[in-house]
């Protein structure tokens, strides 16, 4: 057989060097090339991530066993060979961006794979890579002063889930800069600066949503097929909302970014929610920035954990013993006290208008007062069981008012009552002995001291001026916790406050508890998991809204956001995608039928939703933690996976 | 479920009963005097028994002694028929106490008497052993509801009771000088334990009165830790009722009009501790559809958007996919609820209209000229400090526009108030939709939970139910008897319930109980208590249907449906086992039909001698007799009272009560295998088996005292 000449570019030897030429015969195959090359080359290295990319055709010659007749491969043929692994930027859920190397030559699913692998995020087809938006060029320059993590050194071969060493994975425990990455995964960042949030893109209708649901890549192809150079920024995102098998024992990555995800389409008001629920969320977010503040130690999950809970056990019994004795007995018979000299008032009763002191007594999740501290002994002139009440705060710190305002529940309805105190140190501990007592604990109980405390970091919060940024990292302006709109609409004066009654009632939680709250409440909004795209019905004129939900497909009218209709996934026998047309169809039960095309997203971006949803919802009937790789490229992949 | 309260044995009437409970809540603790004589007559008062909030008496305390001043303690009492109100609350949870204290005794001089008693026993000894059988079933039905308690009880009463007193001080001291791991081990076991004396010490109870559908009502103490579904279990026992789903406990409010179904993971006392003392407020026992139909056709609530053709034609394995979406993943989903209700101004009479949305946080509405967006929202409500409760006839007392009402309102308020939010409905549909759609929001995961529990207790009962109908061929025999007993049993749980905790614990030790109950009658009793316990109700429900005869009855045949099917299934299998008894027993169940022999045996020896039964059966009798003509009970007394003397073992009771009640048909069979057995009392009970139905009926509803003091008379002869 006649031999010919086939050039190959080697991109190791630089982009000006020229191309290698060698020798070979049309049944010569892939893997023969390539040692012909590495041979002339004289480079000695490693070059087993490597394979031929052909440039024209767009495709990866990965066979090694495949002719290169059998290929259809030319002496025109402009054949690259480079690493199948590159250098990538991926912008994580926290905003952050984090070089590392992945995989250019296999599909988007699988790459998504290696790199999940790599963070430690479990159940990977959960997410995807799109294309971030475009940033305005005069940005520039805060790129460069953006602190790039760096975890391209970690060789790839090292990368393994199941060895932990210092409660982190063992890639991860190589050297500073790499445990320093894995601190930034699975510790929540910091809360932004408010003008950071405002200046950062935010979707202002359904359309823009539905745009931002065209970035997605193609879960099939690769992403060198995807045009995705060495060093692109991508995003990594949650994908699909459906998240499976949640453990905070192995997902400390997966739930911290997930949470950070949540966290910016809350205060990017990508999904929208009411105030209340929006002050709710700040006051997590508060409470989660102060955990993992004061506690990152607590984020990272030892391999010993089950012995220390055993241990903990232990403890906790002879603490319990400790609790016995006779002195630990009547300390908790005898619940500590606070005395002091309030001022109270209750509108309902008022004839005349105004405060009056008397000396107050807190005992026992109930309050009482006296005439004066000498007459503390004798009778109350009245006793108020705070059990069940609602303690908020009416305070003022410029002004300096401290006001407790109780509505107490009683058979006849609420009484208002106003606790008007003397400074912040006495208000935070009544309001903390309130706050308490209204879920009926004593002043024994142990959240007591810690509850003083927050209540006087909100109430620095409040002191601080907005323009002098403290060192401290404790105050936050409230500011950086809610959405913008929300930013404009109150004053940080009238925020805070709010923003403490809410958090009192997550005050409690710990840090992985604080997580799933905000996540639960994420997943409870109406709008939740709904990716919407602009499609065009079958038969209809006008541009109308889809929103892919992970049970159901909604059909919004893109004028009053009304929906109009929804499908659900467990009545759908089939759907197709015409690809010439470029039309999804789908019948339902009860011979249902709906077609659309796509307006903003290609329609396998909207097959690949639908096939990836029945995908997800297949997971939870098979225990397996196989992932099934061929099922989901099945139900995504199109006319091109078969 | 029928449960007369006014019981009709010559006892109870002595005492009476009725007067008791005309008050319907009063709290224990007021009750101080009372309580402390009574912890003096007990002497050790520190064991409580968690699951009812009876007080169980170790073993050792001296059973003679104890007893007698208990009794003759409760029987003064009983007899003075004009005691306040408070003191005859304070009675009724003596009785209880007293009830619990002589299962205690009888509980441990059998375990002393085990070897003993088989040849002495027979005439003494039987009325213990009826007891101990009472006990048995109760701990089967009660274990549920209070499964944590069970350990603690046991282990106290019978090992750590003496030391849990002295440890508190002593324990620190020991902990330090002993090294080994064993004794540390040992010691913080005591410091727990003592630590939850005390704790169990502080423990506030309720006697509460609690209202039947048919409008008896029953007694109970309830102490704090207990939740709705332990009560309700409790309440299972003692009215025999299907233990289907919708059983729920309600409160109702006259003065405002208010109803709401109490949810199974809610504590009662809290809410019932939120009551005014002159309060009318009633709390009651009843089926309440809407309570799980979430569960049963979630597509009302979640899809109710859609045509009403293809909500109705929904799949079951749609059902559950539905609820597995809403109530399975990482996070409740919310009913998206929208709608125009009217909402009453405050302080205004009239009713305004507005848009309404439900969010996971709360109600919401639009106010006027926004649109719909989450942002332009306003908070109506927030669900964190109220609870929602269905009004009932607002359009007399407030004006609504109609009759569907719901209110939200902080549980303590109970008296009109500006606080409380009145809203109104177009239809029943909608304000079902909305209340449940709160409810999801309020109470998320736990509501699930609690269905999941309902169902799994719904289906061990109808599952027991089976498996003891096709067991019930041999004991059918003494069928008769065992009914009544069956019934005095349940009734008398009440105070059992302490017993049962412990017989739970028993499993790890399961040989300590059965022994002490009967010695060799009790060897039948003990496996088919456990299991049997649950069947109980559901045949007394089958009985009912089967026992039309009774006036009562028919009502409550309509409402349930789900025995009947079952009852057929029990005919089915009733065939078979007739013709070979003893057969069917060893195949069906092998543990449970060991029993069997012993319970033959049983017959024989305890026919003659047992006292303590004929009055329990006789208790259903009477009952009736107040209220409603019996004709079942004249027979059923006096073939009960042989009977029941006859056959006093109590397996054989249960299982011919199963028999009898289940399907009418076997009865014959059981009369032939009755003839073998036992003598006279059984071919008596053959025809009349239908009949019989209806007496145990009546014996649980009024039984629980009543069967109680009938025991207790029994044990205080056999001391004597």
């Amino acid at each position: 057989m006649a031999a010919w000449d086939l050039s190959v570019t080697v991109e190791d030897l630089g982009a000006d060097a020229p191309p290698i030429t060698v020798s070979v015969t049309s049944d010569l195959h892939i893997g023969g090339v390539i040692l012909k090359l590495v041979e002339k080359s004289q480079v000695k290295r490693d070059w087993s991530d490597h394979a031929l990319w052909w440039e024209q055709k767009q495709q990866w010659l990965l066979r090694t066993a495949w002719t290169l007749e059998k290929c259809g491969i030319q002496a025109d043929a402009g054949l690259i060979f480079m690493a199948q692994h590159k250098p990538l930027r991926l912008g994580l859920p926290n905003g952050l961006t984090l070089r590392l190397r992945a995989c250019f030559s296999g599909p988007v699913f699988r790459t998504v794979l290696g790199i999940c692998k790599m963070l430690n995020i479990r159940r990977p087809e959960e997410l995807s890579l799109l294309r971030p938006i475009e940033e305005k060029k005069k940005k520039k320059d805060t790129d460069l002063s953006e602190e790039l993590y760096d975890l391209t050194e970690v060789p790839l071969t090292s990368v393994s889930r199941p060895c932990l060493y210092n409660g982190m994975p063992a890639h991860f425990a190589d050297s500073l800069k790499t445990e320093k990455v894995y601190k930034m995964l699975s510790v929540s960042q910091p809360a932004p600066a408010p003008e950071a949030i405002a200046k950062l893109y935010r979707p202002a209708s359904v359309v823009d949503k539905a745009h931002i649901h065209s970035r997605w890549l193609d879960s099939s192809r690769s992403l060198m097929q995807q045009g995705v150079q060495e060093n692109d920024r991508l995003w990594l995102r949650f994908k699909y909302y459906c998240f499976h098998d949640l453990e905070p024992k192995y997902d400390v990555v997966r739930l911290t970014q997930m949470y950070e995800q949540a966290r910016w389409a809350i205060l990017l008001e990508d999904i929208d929610c009411t105030e209340e629920e929006m002050l709710l969320f700040g006051a997590i977010q508060y409470h989660i920035n102060k955990l993992s503040l004061s506690e990152p130690q607590t984020m990272t999950s030892s391999p010993a954990m089950d012995d220390l809970d055993s241990a903990l056990q232990c403890l906790e019994v002879k603490l319990d013993g400790a609790d016995s004795s006779p002195q630990d007995m009547l300390e908790n018979l005898t619940a500590p006290e606070l005395n002091d000299y309030l001022k109270i008032f209750r509108p309902k009763r008022l004839t005349l208008k105004g405060y009056k002191q008397y000396w107050f007594k807190f005992k026992d999740a109930s309050i009482s007062y006296y005439k004066s501290k000498e007459e503390s002994l004798g009778e109350p002139i009245q006793q108020i069981n705070l059990k069940g009440c609602e303690a908020a705060p009416d305070v003022n710190v410029a002004g300096q008012k401290f006001c407790i305002k109780l509505l107490i529940p009683a058979p006849e309805g609420m009484n208002e009552v106003y606790l008007r105190c003397e400074n912040e140190e006495q208000y935070s501990r009544w309001m903390a002995a309130c706050r308490l007592a209204s879920k009926g604990k004593s002043l024994a109980d142990r959240l007591f001291q810690s509850e003083v405390q927050s209540i006087r970091s909100f109430l620095a919060m409040q002191q601080t001026n907005p323009n002098t940024h403290t060192d401290n990292s404790m105050s936050i302006n409230t500011h950086s916790l809610v959405s913008p709109r929300y930013s404009k609409k109150y004053k940080v004066k009238q925020l805070t406050p709010r923003i403490l009654e809410a958090y009192q009632n997550v005050a409690q939680l710990s840090l992985t508890d604080a997580l799933l709250r905000f996540l639960q409440i994420w997943q409870a909004l109406p709008d939740f998991g709904i990716s919407f795209v602009v499609v065009r019905f079958k038969g209809s004129r006008k541009d109308e809204v889809l929103g892919i939900a992970p049970n159901r497909l909604i059909r919004i009218d893109l004028g009053v956001g009304d929906v109009v209709k929804t499908w659900r996934y467990n009545n759908m026998r089939q759907w197709n995608v015409n690809w010439d047309i470029r039309q999804v169809a789908i019948e339902f039960d009860g011979n249902v039928n709906m077609a659309f095309s796509c307006v903003t997203a290609d329609c396998k971006i909207v097959h690949e939703f639908i096939g990836g949803y029945i995908f997800m919802s297949t997971r939870s009937r098979e225990q397996s933690d196989t992932l099934n790789e061929e099922l989901f490229h099945k139900l995504t992949g199109g006319h091109e996976a078969l | 479920m029928y449960q007369s309260q006014s019981t009709t044995l010559p006892i109870t009437n002595v005492i009476g009963y009725r007067s008791f409970l005309t008050h319907p809540l009063t709290c224990l603790q007021q009750m101080d005097d009372i309580d402390a004589m009574f912890s003096d007559l007990l002497g050790e008062m520190d064991l409580l028994t968690q699951s009812l909030g009876v007080e169980t008496l170790p073993p050792e305390p001296p059973s003679s002694s104890s007893k007698e001043m208990n009794f003759s303690m409760g029987f003064a009492d009983m007899n003075v028929e004009s005691l306040n109100e408070l003191e005859e609350n304070d009675l009724d949870a003596l009785m209880a106490d007293l009830m619990a204290d002589l299962n205690d005794t009888e509980e441990k001089l059998a375990v002393d008497l085990e070897g003993q008693k088989e040849a002495e026993a027979p005439p003494p000894d039987l009325p213990p052993a009826p007891h101990g059988l009472s006990f048995y079933p109760v701990p089967s039905l009660s274990t549920p509801t209070s499964p944590e308690k069970g350990p603690n009880t046991f282990s106290a009463p019978l090992a750590d009771s003496p030391a849990p007193i002295l440890s508190p001080p002593t324990l620190p001291q020991h902990a330090k000088p002993s090294m080994e791991e064993i004794e540390a081990q040992m010691k913080a076991d005591k410091i727990k334990l003592a630590l939850e004396k005390l704790k169990e010490a502080k423990v506030k109870k309720l006697v509460v009165k609690v209202v039947m559908h048919d409008g008896s009502s029953k007694t109970l103490m309830v102490d704090e830790r207990q939740t709705v579904r332990d009560i309700l279990d409790n309440l299972f026992e003692k009215t025999h009722c299907d233990c289907n789903v919708d059983w729920s406990l309600s409160e109702t409010n006259p003065e405002l009009q208010l109803e709401r179904g109490f949810e199974d993971h809610e504590n009662l006392v809290d809410p019932l501790s939120a009551w005014t003392r002159d309060s009318e407020n009633k709390v009651i026992f009843q089926e309440r559809p809407d309570k799980y139909e979430i569960f049963k056709n979630p597509q009302n609530f979640y899809l109710w958007k859609k045509d009403k053709k293809t909500i109705k034609d929904m799949k079951d394995r749609d059902k559950e996919l539905l609820v597995e979406e809403n109530f399975c993943g990482t996070s409740i989903i919310v009913p998206d609820l929208e709608g125009v209700l009217y909402l009453r101004e405050d302080g205004k009479k009239s009713w305004k209209q507005r848009l309404f949305l439900l969010r996971a946080s709360g109600i919401y509405y639009v106010p006027k000229g926004k649109s719909k967006t989450s942002r332009d929202l306003v908070c109506f409500v927030q669900f964190d400090n109220v609870n929602v409760y269905y009004g009932k006839e607002f359009k007399n007392k407030y004006k609504a526009p109609t009759d569907f009402c719901f209110v939200l309102k902080h549980p303590q308020i109970q008296k009109e108030s500006q606080y409380i939010k009145y809203l109104c409905c177009d239809d029943a549909w909608t304000m079902n939709l909305w209340v449940t759609g709160i409810r999801i929001a309020k109470y998320g995961k736990s509501l699930y939970e609690n269905y999941k529990t309902s169902m799994k207790k719904a289906a061990v009962t109808t599952a027991w139910t089976n498996r003891i109908t096709t067991t019930t061929s041999i004991p059918s025999t003494p069928s008769p008897t065992p009914k009544a007993k069956a019934s005095g049993q349940a009734n008398g749980h009440a105070p059992q319930p302490p017993a049962e905790p412990m017989a739970k614990v028993g499993n790890a030790p399961p040989p300590p109980p059965p022994p002490p109950l009967l010695p060799t009658q009790i060897l039948p009793p003990p496996p088919s208590d456990p299991v049997l316990p649950p069947p109980p109700p559901p045949l007394a429900v089958k009985r009912i249907p089967s026992a039309t005869s009774v006036p009562r009855q028919l009502p409550s045949l309509p409402t349930l449906p789900t025995s009947f099917p079952p009852s057929l299934t029990y005919m089915a299998n009733l065939p078979p086992p007739p013709p070979s008894l003893s057969q069917d027993d060893s195949s069906e169940s092998p543990p449970d039909f060991l029993p069997p022999p012993p319970p033959a045996l049983g017959f024989g020896p305890g026919a003659g001698s047992l006292p303590s039964p004929p009055p329990v059966s006789f208790l259903p009798p009477p009952p009736p007799d107040p209220g409603f003509p019996l004709p079942p009970p004249p027979p059923d007394p006096a073939f009960c009272p042989a009977t029941n003397r006859g056959s006093l073992p109590a397996p054989p009771p249960r299982q011919s009560n199963i028999g009898a009640g289940a399907p009418p048909p076997p009865p014959p069979p059981p009369p032939a295998s009755a003839g073998l057995q036992s003598t006279p009392s059984v071919r008596k009970t053959g025809p009349p088996p239908p009949k019989r139905t209806t007496p145990p009926l009546a014996a649980p509803s009024g039984g629980d005292f009543m069967s109680e003091l009938a025991k207790a008379m029994a044990k205080k002869r056999g001391n004597q």
